[in-house]
Parts: structure tokens; C-alpha cells; sequence
């Protein structure tokens, strides 16, 4: 243990220093190695433990045999059939059919574009799916100004095959599941393509259960360790052998062990919902059942972009964008809404609603924005 | 009876107390720091009756609730500030179907995170399973695969264990510096429950694995079909397939009915809404395994199957929304923390008060568990000077807590995951808690 003298002692005094602290005196005595009896022998690199005497760390088990417990039944061929459908890096569990980049690019238009972007190219707030390069991946953001590395699917991805399976089971992504072979397979082609991936040096119009094969991704050397093939599980052991691989290099200093500069908040993140609070006291009594007749409008006509600022629009709770936003008062936000502004189309597109109901959505969408 | 001048040093008035409530209301819902400043106006009196002692209160003068009103029990009312949070920056342009809410550390006392409060993280929103319609499929390279129902899959002989699960993306916005003045967003992405399963080897031994196993593809059954590939080493040891959180069903936001428990591994290894575990020889490459849970170092080349989350702490009083603003020079109080590994058991933990340059050993508290959260605890004489607080972790797989400096200059700034560096908080000479690194970079000026 550390012996703490009462006498504090004085620190170089700096702005962003504590200036006074206590002083630690003597030799630390170790903390005793094992909690409970482990072995460092697990694959991750930490400590497995033993069941014992009817005892696995702190816990009591029931060290009976469990031997003939045994419930449900074998699956059916049609059963495995319907679930045993992942697709792997070999080509096990492609779909039969076809499609082509050039399909694949309608397709993706009308169900991705909404949120990727453009050709893949993000934009909007949700991942972006081209562009980049391997050389990106290099890129520290250790200083002021510097690029971020770009991980997409052609810069990034080690296999085709995640891209087919992740189409076919999550996308798109309202409607997961929707999608015919043919389509998955457009769908794949076209972003490889946008992607820069190529089949033997050339660029990929039409994708199948057969060519598919041969397409071998950019960055497929670009992971670690390597787990594929009979000695997999034993290059993971290998990597978690060494603590340096993954940062564990911390190390046990008590006293004087160094200072360093202390970084504050540059610009804080506030925007959290609900807002920051610890306050004790009862809710506002939410008006029950009380959806007024402005804010079904508002949901109707208004919500897709408002609801939040993806689209540059101020969103409705944001407080400091409706602030900015009536900042020239009242009239001019209902002028601006009746009329346009910027990206927004008059009456954001809705010329059935009359100007006194936009005027009302207007009055919604302000006073729930305070 | 006690001296009653004495009891009333530091009580209010009712008038005082009610202003610097509605002081609190109008600016703490904005800001944390203007917690700090709420709790600087704490009024302090002298011989003023607490109109809560002296008066009766409206609870004792009336007949309470039915005790049936709520046959599934809710907090009080004055508790609604206790919740989940989530911030659009960590999600895709404000969707909340592929998003992370964060749990309210600040709040939780103990170990054990109640049921509503445990962080969730989706990838295509949170699933409602009808248990009546679940099966669970496992099959691959074993002698004889099986289909079971739920109830069928809770007659296996069932234990409990206490583990964290933690996003690998905890405290990920903070690589670069930090960025929220809150503990629930520096470390809200994880929770600590008590989980109530099976272990996978009580029913591999029974369906024999086959010895060409070596992996396992676990899948879940939401609309993202979200999956994950296991070695069956892993599986052999400590997995589990829970359907209990401390003491009930998983919630819907947890995997209801079912989920993989691998303890001590990224919870997104856990598989939620489980469907379907499948033993091959070679791994899977799986949707979201090398799109997003890998690591990207300063080669170019990314970490992938990167499992366990390291040895980790923070300190949870005080913090930025429990500041010690009210506290006089002179007070005796308790630091206090959690510490968790994925690598086995807290052995220790430290603690420094002067950004790092030296620390004294904090005690350990309670329940101390493997892979599961342990508190720690460090009584301090306050004296109203400015402080930069620091917890640092050890495990006993030998592993110690790193500094900032010590793992980037390993990992870099873009790995996104596993960031376990110690966390510092500044406290201010009024009081008030505020995130702050103690790092050393070295950038042209």
C-alpha cells in the first residue's frame, strides 16, 4: 500500500494543471495476480477459469451431468433450405441468376440513392458506398486539417460476397429481403463497378452464380490476422499472443510517472435527445391524445424533410436552427414557407395546403422547436 | 431528539428552494454545466425551518395509489430524466432504425443496469419477435442439428452470470479529443446485467461437434439479419444463449426472445433476435464483420475478429452531471467508478488526481466478477482546488490500463473500436466536471 503523507505538495502551477495534489511515498505493494484461480490461456489473450468442486469463480454451479438432456427434433431438408442460405467467400450459397451493372444502376436510383447518394458517392448522412482508395486507409487525422481515410466498399471490403449477402438479407433497407436474384446480382454489379472493381482487368457489366467467383477485392490483403484455412484459429491465438498488436501496453506507474498536456473541448457535441438533464421533478403533462390538425399536416407534408436537418433543412426540436431561422421574425419564416427559399420548393411542394395552413404548420413546427 | 438548530444548518427556505428550482429548470435542460452553476446557488441558511419537517407533506396527508395501478411496476415520476439517450451525430442523418442510445451511468447505482436503461444498438431498428413463432436452427458440422422452440430451449439446465456488454464504438467520437461534456456519452455504450441462459457446450456435447469445426456463424433474425462469425474455442468455453436480463425476458431492444452471450466480447458478437447457429471449417466474412467491426491502424491494414474489449474504467462521481459544485472545502467524499475487462477479472484499480503523474490504489467494492462491471471507490478530502481526476484499471490477465499517449501511439486515431484509454475529468474550482485528455500530440503550431 501507499502511505499518504499529509503534507501536499506543490506542483508547477499552470493554468490547465491542479495545482495541488498528494504525494506518494514508499514502495507499492502488488496487488495480488489472480482474483480467482485463471489461466492465461484463452484465445483473446485473457484467462480462462475452471469449473471445479462445483465452483466457476464466484458462481456455484450444478456440477451433475447434463449428459442426455435433449430437446427439439432434426431440421427438415426444405427447412435447411429456407435458413442455411448465407453466401461465403467461396462462392457457397450464391443464388442462381444474373444481372447487370447497367440494371443495377436504375435499380439503385429508385431504392438507394435516397440515402447513399448519388453513384454511391454519400452525401446524405447514411454510409458511402464508393470513391476512396486503398491509399486513403493510411490517413491519420493526427493534426489539424488532415484527410480522413475513406472506407468503402471497393477501398475497403476484403470479399465480394459480403456485399451479394448483405444485399440480399438488408437491403434495401425499409425492405429488407425484396430482392430477386437477378436483382441482387444488378444491384452487386453496379457498385463494383462504381467502385473501380474489375474481373480479370476489366470493368463489370454482368454479374453471376459463375463469374462472380473470380472477382477478388482491392483490398482483400488489407486484414489481420489472417483466418482463413487450417491454421486460421492459430494465427488469431498468434495475434493475441502479443499485447502490443492491440494496444495493452499500459503499465503500472505510481508516482511521478510524467505530465502531459491537458486537451479540453474543442466545439461540444450537444445535440443529445432528450435534452441533458438531472433534474427531479414530474414530466410536463403531455396534452393526451391532443395531435392538433397543424401537425398532421405537418407530418403529411413536411416531416420527410424537416424531421431532420439531412436535407439542410432546419428540423423540427432544433432549437438553435429555428432560432437562426427567426431571426428576421415571424412573418419572413411564413413568407419563405408560402413562397420557397433556397432548396425548398413553395409551400415545400404541397400547393394543395392553403396559406393560413401553412402559416399554422409553421406556428407547429416553431413552438416545437423552443 | 436532536439539537434542532444544528440539523438546520443547511436547510432552505421553501421560497429559496422553489426559485432555485425553477432557476434549474429553465437552464439545466440545456446544458450540463449549467448544472454546475445551478448547484453553486445552493443557498445556505442559517437556522431556517425546512417547511418539509415542519409542515405534513401531501403523501402522508392523503391515501396513495392502489397498490394494482400498475400490475407491471414504473419508476417515479420525478425519475423521467433517467432514460437512454442518443445524439443524431451517432446515427445515419438522424435515423434511429441504425443508431445507439447510451446509458445513463451517471444515474445507475451498484452493478446492475435495470432492464429500460440498457444501451441498445440496432441495425434495422428493434425487432418484435412473437415467441410463439421463434425457432432456433443449429446445424453445420455437427452429428445431429436440431430445431427447437423457445419453450423447448428453456428446459436446457440454466445458469446466471453477471457480464458487461459493450459497443466496441465506446468512446469512439473521443479518439481525435474529446467532444461530449457527459459520462453518458463518453461511456454510455455499455451496460451490465444479470443474464440467465444455457451454455452452448451443454448442448454441443449432447448434438456431438464435429472435430472439423472451427468456426461458428451465429445469425440473427431482424430485418438486418445482423451475424457474426465465432471460433469454437470461444464457444467451448464460456458462450451462452440467454433468454433472461435480470430476472425476466430479454427486452425487445436486447434480442428478445434470444441472444448469444460470448462474455467479455463486443456485444455485437452477441447476436440479438438469435436464429440460427451454424459449425464450418472456415469463417464467414460476415455483413457487418469486416464493413465495420474491424480496426484500421496507421499501415492502411485494418485488425478484423477483433474480440475482446481490454481493460477499462471511469469514474462515475464525480462527473459532468454529478459535479461537485455543492461541496465544501474540507468535506470528506466518495470517488467512485466502474472498472470492466472482456479479458477476465478487475485485480485493482488506481487513482490519480493530478492528470496522471501520480496515483494511489482506490479499494474494489462489492461483487468482484469475471467480465462483469466492478466498482471502485477512493474517500477524498476535498479541498476546493482544482483536480484532474483519473481512474486507471487492471486485470488478471496482467493487462493495465493504458494512457491516452500509450495507445495511440499503438492503434493511431482512425481504428474506430476497443478505445480503453484512461479518461480524465477536470474539476474546476467552483465544482464543475468537464472531459478533458491528458495527451501529448505533436502537431506543427
Amino acid at each position: 500500500m501507499i502511505k499518504l503523507n499529509n503534507k501536499l505538495i506543490a506542483i508547477a502551477a499552470s493554468a490547465l494543471l491542479a495545482t495541488t495534489m498528494f504525494a506518494a511515498e514508499g514502495t507499492t505493494k502488488p496487488l495480488p495476480a489472480n482474483v480467482y484461480k485463471a489461466t492465461k490461456n484463452a484465445l483473446d489473450g485473457g484467462v480462462t477459469y475452471k469449473r471445479e468442486n462445483g465452483a466457476y469463480t464466484a458462481y456455484r454451479v450444478n456440477d451433475q451431468s447434463t449428459k442426455g438432456v435433449n430437446f427439439g427434433r432434426a431440421p427438415t431438408a426444405n427447412e435447411l433450405k429456407a435458413w442455411d442460405a448465407d453466401i461465403m467467400p467461396d462462392g457457397t450459397g450464391l443464388p442462381v441468376g444474373s444481372g447487370t451493372a447497367d440494371d443495377g444502376e436504375t435499380l439503385y436510383d429508385k431504392d438507394c440513392a435516397v440515402c447513399h447518394g448519388e453513384f454511391g458517392a454519400g452525401g446524405k448522412g447514411y454510409p458511402t458506398l464508393t470513391g476512396g482508395s486503398l491509399e486513403s486507409l493510411k490517413n491519420q487525422r493526427d493534426c489539424p486539417g488532415k484527410e480522413a481515410p475513406n472506407r468503402t466498399i471497393g477501398s475497403y471490403w476484403p470479399k465480394a460476397s459480403t456485399l451479394i449477402w448483405y444485399i440480399r438479407d438488408a437491403m434495401p433497407y425499409a425492405h429488407p429481403k425484396s430482392y430477386s436474384p437477378d436483382q441482387m446480382y444488378a444491384m452487386t454489379a453496379y457498385l463494383l463497378r462504381e467502385g473501380g472493381v474489375q474481373i480479370d482487368g476489366k470493368d463489370i457489366e454482368e454479374l453471376n452464380q459463375d463469374n462472380f467467383k473470380k472477382i477478388v477485392m482491392p483490398n482483400e490483403k488489407g486484414f489481420y490476422p489472417n483466418i482463413d484455412g487450417p491454421k486460421g484459429v492459430e494465427n488469431v491465438r498468434a495475434f493475441y499472443k502479443n499485447p502490443k498488436n492491440f494496444g495493452a501496453v499500459g503499465t503500472r506507474c505510481m508516482s511521478n510517472c510524467g505530465k502531459e498536456s491537458v486537451m479540453k473541448i474543442g466545439n461540444e457535441i450537444t445535440a443529445v435527445v432528450p435534452a441533458y438533464s438531472t433534474v427531479r421533478d414530474l414530466p410536463k403533462e403531455e396534452a393526451k391524445g391532443a395531435v392538433s390538425e397543424a401537425q398532421k399536416l405537418y407530418e403529411k407534408s413536411c416531416a420527410v424533410c424537416h424531421k431532420t436537418d439531412a436535407m439542410g433543412a432546419p428540423a423540427v426540436g432544433d432549437k438553435g436552427a429555428w432560432e437562426k431561422a427567426m431571426g428576421k421574425g415571424m412573418d419572413k419564416v411564413n413568407h419563405n414557407a408560402i413562397n420557397g427559399v433556397g432548396g425548398m420548393p413553395p409551400k415545400g411542394g404541397a400547393m394543395d395546403l392553403s396559406d393560413a395552413q401553412v402559416k399554422d404548420i409553421v406556428k407547429f413546427m416553431v413552438e416545437s422547436s423552443k | 431528539m436532536s439539537n434542532i438548530s444544528e440539523n438546520n444548518l443547511e436547510t432552505t427556505t421553501n421560497k429559496e428552494q422553489s426559485s432555485r428550482r425553477d432557476f434549474f429548470k429553465r437552464t439545466a435542460a440545456y446544458s450540463v454545466s449549467a448544472i454546475a452553476a445551478a448547484n453553486l446557488l445552493a443557498p445556505v441558511k442559517l437556522s431556517a425551518d425546512d417547511a418539509n419537517i415542519i409542515n405534513h407533506v401531501e403523501w402522508g396527508t392523503t391515501l396513495g395509489d392502489e397498490l394494482n395501478k400498475y400490475p407491471y411496476g414504473i419508476p417515479s415520476a420525478y425519475e423521467h430524466n433517467v432514460v437512454r439517450r442518443t445524439s443524431s451525430l451517432l446515427s445515419s442523418a438522424g435515423d434511429m432504425h441504425a443508431a445507439v442510445s447510451m446509458t445513463p451511468l451517471h444515474e445507475l447505482e451498484g452493478i446492475i443496469t435495470p432492464n429500460g436503461l440498457h444501451f441498445t444498438r440496432t441495425h434495422n431498428g428493434v425487432a418484435h419477435i412473437d415467441p410463439n413463432k421463434y425457432r432456433l436452427m443449429i446445424h453445420g458440422l455437427v452429428e445431429k442439428p436440431i430445431v427447437l422452440t423457445l419453450e423447448q430451449l428453456k428446459k436446457y439446465p440454466a445458469e446466471s452470470r453477471l457480464l458487461f456488454l459493450e459497443c466496441p464504438a465506446n468512446g469512439a467520437a473521443e479518439w481525435k479529443g474529446p467532444q461530449f461534456n457527459s459520462l453518458q456519452f463518453v461511456k454510455g455504450m455499455m451496460s451490465n446485467a444479470e443474464w440467465t441462459g444455457v451454455r452452448l457446450k451443454t448442448i454441443l456435447d449432447e448434438i456431438g461437434l464435429k472435430p472439423t469445426a472451427k468456426w461458428m456463424l451465429a445469425e440473427g433474425s431482424d430485418g438486418s439479419e445482423m451475424s457474426r462469425t465465432v471460433p469454437v474455442e470461444k464457444v467451448l468455453d464460456d458462450a451462452m444463449i440467454v433468454w433472461a436480463q435480470n430476472g425476466e425476458a430479454i427486452r425487445p431492444e436486447q434480442g428478445y426472445p434470444v441472444r448469444l452471450m460470448l462474455p467479455g466480447w463486443e456485444a455485437n458478437l452477441c447476436v440479438k433476435w438469435l436464429k440460427r447457429l451454424e459449425f464450418g471449417a472456415e469463417p464467414w466474412y460476415c455483413k457487418e464483420e469486416t464493413s465495420k467491426y474491424t480496426a484500421l491502424m496507421a499501415s492502411g491494414k485494418a485488425i478484423q475478429h477483433y474480440y475482446p474489449l481490454e481493460v477499462n474504467s471511469i469514474i462515475t462521481t464525480p462527473c459532468p452531471e454529478k459535479p461537485w459544485s455543492d461541496l465544501k472545502k474540507g468535506d470528506m467524499v466518495e470517488v467512485e467508478g466502474i472498472a470492466w475487462s472482456g479479458h477476465g477479472t478487475i485485480t485493482g484499480v488506481d487513482i490519480s488526481l493530478d492528470g496522471g503523474n501520480n496515483y494511489v490504489e482506490a479499494k474494489l467494492k462489492g461483487l468482484v466478477l469475471p467480465k462483469s462491471w466492478t466498482r471502485f471507490s477512493y474517500m477524498y478530502k476535498y479541498e476546493g482546488k482544482p483536480l484532474l481526476i483519473q481512474s486507471r484499471a487492471m486485470d488478471d490477465a496482467g493487462f493495465v490500463q493504458p494512457s491516452v499517449t500509450q495507445e495511440k501511439a499503438i492503434m493511431g486515431l482512425e481504428g474506430v473500436y476497443h478505445r480503453n484509454s484512461i479518461c480524465t475529468w477536470e474539476v474546476r474550482q467552483d465544482g464543475s466536471v468537464h472531459n478533458v485528455q491528458v495527451r501529448t500530440d505533436n502537431c506543427p503550431k
